[in-house]
């Protein structure tokens, strides 16, 4: 409907091949949040590298049959890497059209970035170069208390945070991307901030907040409430200020807070086996979340490489995992199970043995004080829309949305 | 101004998602062919102009079977996610 | 629920399934550490089997062995009622047990077919498992159904012609089971190593896996103890080749996930089952198993494409 903003649709609606390539492990900020617990400059991907990953799932088309495709570049912070990205994505492209390839008519470059280095003159020159295939998201975490809080710049010394660098590159980025989205993390110490965080960003021009809170164990005694409180203020001030008709925060959904039936909701949403990373050794992963330097305690999962290919025995897992077989009991019981996410990476990270199939229950009450929250949300929204006689026109148009961002 | 006058189907919308972007693919690859790769940019060319007449005959084959309203200083956009054609206009 | 102990006697004791042994380092379970696996085995009412060495063991162990009910796994020679372990090259022909276990690769089996006929008719009981599982390429999935193929039209004949049915893993197991029937290790089926302690099977042993504990109220504290039954396998619960191993420390292997198979395990088990439905098909046209039940039609060999 005109008058509410939806969470955009996801391009090809989830349904492209998604490779990532790790160009580097380097970057400029040590965010305190950060799963990447094994940063480091030394380890950037050659050349080589790139080309023979590339060469490899071209030549092996049967294996990557996906209508299209999106060629993510991460880091550490990728455009760190841009020269090395630029000689990628060009020979992507040549060697697409090259061999007919049926994905030169459906690719995507995606870059999840710090926004630091965003307006240098070769990123730019990139962008230029690569503007209708780009979809580049900048992370600013919120106000800038909220933002220096955890992303801060590495080195000695005292804490430098990192606000001022990046966000005065949101307006060249919001010109040229004005659909661009930000990712905002929430851990235990940013709760306080949120909604402040998510109305500063509004005010920045940005129309797109996909806001999670992170998988791993970090909450702590009340952070539930306070996270509660923070969404229903939130809540208030979007709803009370109209913001809700042009702009989307992920926190709120319609599809969240139900029953799910262990049958017939029973599917696995992360993607993971179903992309592909690449490391700078040219070893494959079923996600960027199994190297190495994504893991705090278990060994990398790594499912080949681009001499010997991928074995194929090793994505079975990932391929047949579902919802009620991962999880815990009181989880399949839950009442209000939908929207309630899972990583397989976490899973894998945190679970008592080597397996994935060990659901990470971390984020438990947070989910909770969300479902109250967003419960709350959509009361007052239509309660509103009743009474200004939009109801009707709403439930009509209702678009369904995906309430479960991907990574 | 923009005004929407109609819609497409999923199948018509997704004819012209992928000449759009197969055009969008063609423009870019141009910028980055060099002057030894004369064989592939005569080919790039050739397509090119093929690609641009296929979507052109699709908004003609469109507008004719949904008699769609025009303007002399408009053009007609659509919406992929929608499959919503509006009319833009400079008033 | 726990059903099974195994205890290995020693460390090169005889290897009755997948795993090979770890090289002929021996090292024999302590008598204390036999008499605790036997007082475990008693107190949870499991079924008891001994694993031996192919060499003699101290009297002391035989006696304490002999304490209690048991089955006994060993190489030639052995007694009636004891399971034999031989390689199929050295089937020895004055045994009389009755129940045999043959390990061979699919190449020893393609060429040494007679010697599988003749034993699962001197047997009452013929297992065969695969050695070198790792290592099994498309061509050798080929030549086993080939030689599951021989084998369903040697049966089929040798019953027509007045034969008792054999009882063979491979093929006959199938026509009489409804529901799955596997290894079990890790759920029904625990192992005591030579070191005393608990292990999922021999195979968890001599990979160096941390053994397992025992709580009296809890039970196995294995860690997602759930993932080694059937009803967290995804793969497997959809899956009617009921013949087959579902080996935990092959799924481990191919798939690093002991509930999920990899993708040779699975055509080598539909051959086996549609071989097993090819030979029930021969009994019946030779008026012979009319009241067992159907074996569907699969057009797949793989149950993975069914459930991705």
């Amino acid at each position: 409907m005109d008058g509410i903003k939806s969470n955009k649709v996801i391009w090809k609606d989830g349904t492209a091949k998604n490779i990532t390539f790790i160009v580097t492990k380097d970057c400029q900020l040590a965010c305190k949040y950060c799963y990447l617990v094994g940063k480091n400059e030394k380890e950037r991907m050659s050349w080589q590298v790139a080309k023979s990953a590339i060469d490899y799932i071209l030549d092996h088309k049967s294996d990557f049959n996906e209508e299209s495709v999106i060629w993510d570049f991460i880091g550490g912070e990728p455009f760190l890497e841009i020269d090395l990205i630029d000689q990628i994505c060009d020979y992507i492209k040549k060697e697409l059209y090259i061999r007919g390839h049926h994905w030169f008519n459906s690719y995507r470059f995606n870059f999840s970035t710090n926004g630091i280095n965003y307006d240098s003159e070769k990123v730019q020159q990139f962008i230029a170069k690569n503007r209708e295939h780009l979809s580049i998201g900048i992370t600013i975490d919120g106000t800038r208390r909220k933002h220096d809080l955890n992303r801060i710049w590495k080195g000695d010394g005292p804490e430098k945070g990192s606000y001022d660098d990046v966000v005065r590159n949101i307006p060249l980025w919001l010109k040229q991307f004005p659909h661009g989205g930000t990712k905002v993390t929430i851990s235990s110490a940013d709760i306080p901030y949120i909604k402040e965080s998510v109305l500063h960003l509004y005010s920045l021009g940005i129309h797109e907040v996909n806001i999670n809170a992170v998988f791993e164990d970090v909450w702590k005694e009340g952070d539930d409430d306070l996270f509660e409180q923070q969404l229903t203020e939130l809540a208030d001030a979007i709803i009370d200020g109209g913001w809700y008709e042009d702009y989307a925060c992920s926190f709120y959904s319609e599809n969240i807070g139900k029953p799910l039936d262990p049958v017939y909701d029973n599917t696995n949403w992360c993607g993971a086996g179903r992309m592909l990373a690449v490391d700078a050794a040219g070893n494959f992963y079923p996600c960027t979340r199994f190297a190495a330097y994504s893991l705090r305690s278990k060994k990398p999962l790594i499912i080949g490489n681009v001499h010997d290919g991928i074995d194929r025995d090793k994505l079975r897992p990932f391929l047949t995992l579902d919802r009620t077989t991962q999880s815990p009991q009181n989880c399949i019981d839950c009442e209000v199970a939908s929207g309630c996410a899972w990583c397989q990476g976490e899973n894998y990270d945190a679970a008592e043995s080597p397996t994935i199939y060990q659901r990470a229950t971390a984020i438990c009450k947070m989910h909770k004080a969300r479902v109250r929250a967003n419960n709350y949300y959509w009361n007052k929204l239509f309660r509103k829309l009743e009474l200004e006689g939009r109801r009707e026109e709403y439930e009509a148009n209702r678009k369904t949305s995906n309430p479960i961002l991907p990574c | 101004m923009k005004k929407e006058i109609g819609t497409v189907s999923a199948d018509e919308r997704d004819e012209i998602q992928k000449l759009f972007e197969r055009r969008n693919g063609l423009n870019e690859l141009a910028k980055i062919l060099t002057p030894s790769d004369e064989e592939l940019y005569e080919k790039l060319v050739k397509d090119l102009g093929e690609t641009s007449v296929k979507f052109q005959n699709w908004w003609d084959r469109m507008a004719a079977n949904y008699s769609w309203e025009g303007s002399e200083d408009g053009h007609w956009e659509i919406n992929f996610d929608t499959c919503a054609i509006y009319l833009v206009t400079e008033k | 629920m726990l059903k099974y102990l195994i205890v290995m006697l020693d460390r090169a004791s005889v290897p009755f399934c997948h795993h090979e042994p770890a090289e002929k380092n021996e090292g024999l379970i302590s008598a204390a550490d036999l008499k605790n696996a036997i007082r475990f085995g008693m107190k949870e009412n499991l079924v008891i089997q001994f694993v031996y060495p192919d060499r003699a063991i101290p009297a002391e162990l035989e006696n304490i062995i002999e304490t209690i009910d048991h089955v006994k796994i060993k190489p030639y020679p052995s007694g009636k009622d004891d399971v034999l372990v031989a390689d199929i090259g050295a089937i020895p022909q004055k045994a009389e047990n009755e129940t045999l276990v043959i390990r061979a690769s699919i190449q020893e089996l393609a060429e040494k077919v007679s010697e599988v006929e003749n034993a699962i008719y001197r047997f009452k009981r013929v297992n065969i498992i695969l050695k070198e599982p790792d290592s099994i390429s498309e061509e050798d999935a080929g030549a086993y159904k080939l030689f599951l193929d021989r084998l369903t039209y040697y049966i089929a004949g040798q019953t027509a012609s007045g034969k008792e049915l054999p009882q063979f893993n491979l093929l006959t197991d199938r026509i009489l089971l409804d529901k799955m029937n596997n290894c079990g290790a890790g759920d029904e089926s625990i192992t005591i190593a030579p070191d005393g302690k608990m292990y999922v099977c021999p195979a968890f042993y001599y990979d160096g896996d941390a053994p397992v504990e025992w709580d009296k109220e809890e039970g196995l504290q294995l860690p997602n103890a759930q993932l080694y039954r059937l009803d967290h396998a995804p793969i497997c619960r959809a899956c009617d080749a009921f013949q087959c191993h579902r080996c935990v420390w092959l799924n481990r292997r191919r798939t690093l996930e002991v509930n999920t198979p990899g993708h040779t395990q699975c055509i080598l088990s539909h051959h086996e089952r549609n071989a097993s439905r090819n030979l029930l098909g021969r009994l019946r046209e030779a008026g012979i198993a009319a009241t067992l039940k159907d074996i569907p039609e699969l057009d797949y060999l793989d149950p993975f494409e069914i459930v991705k």
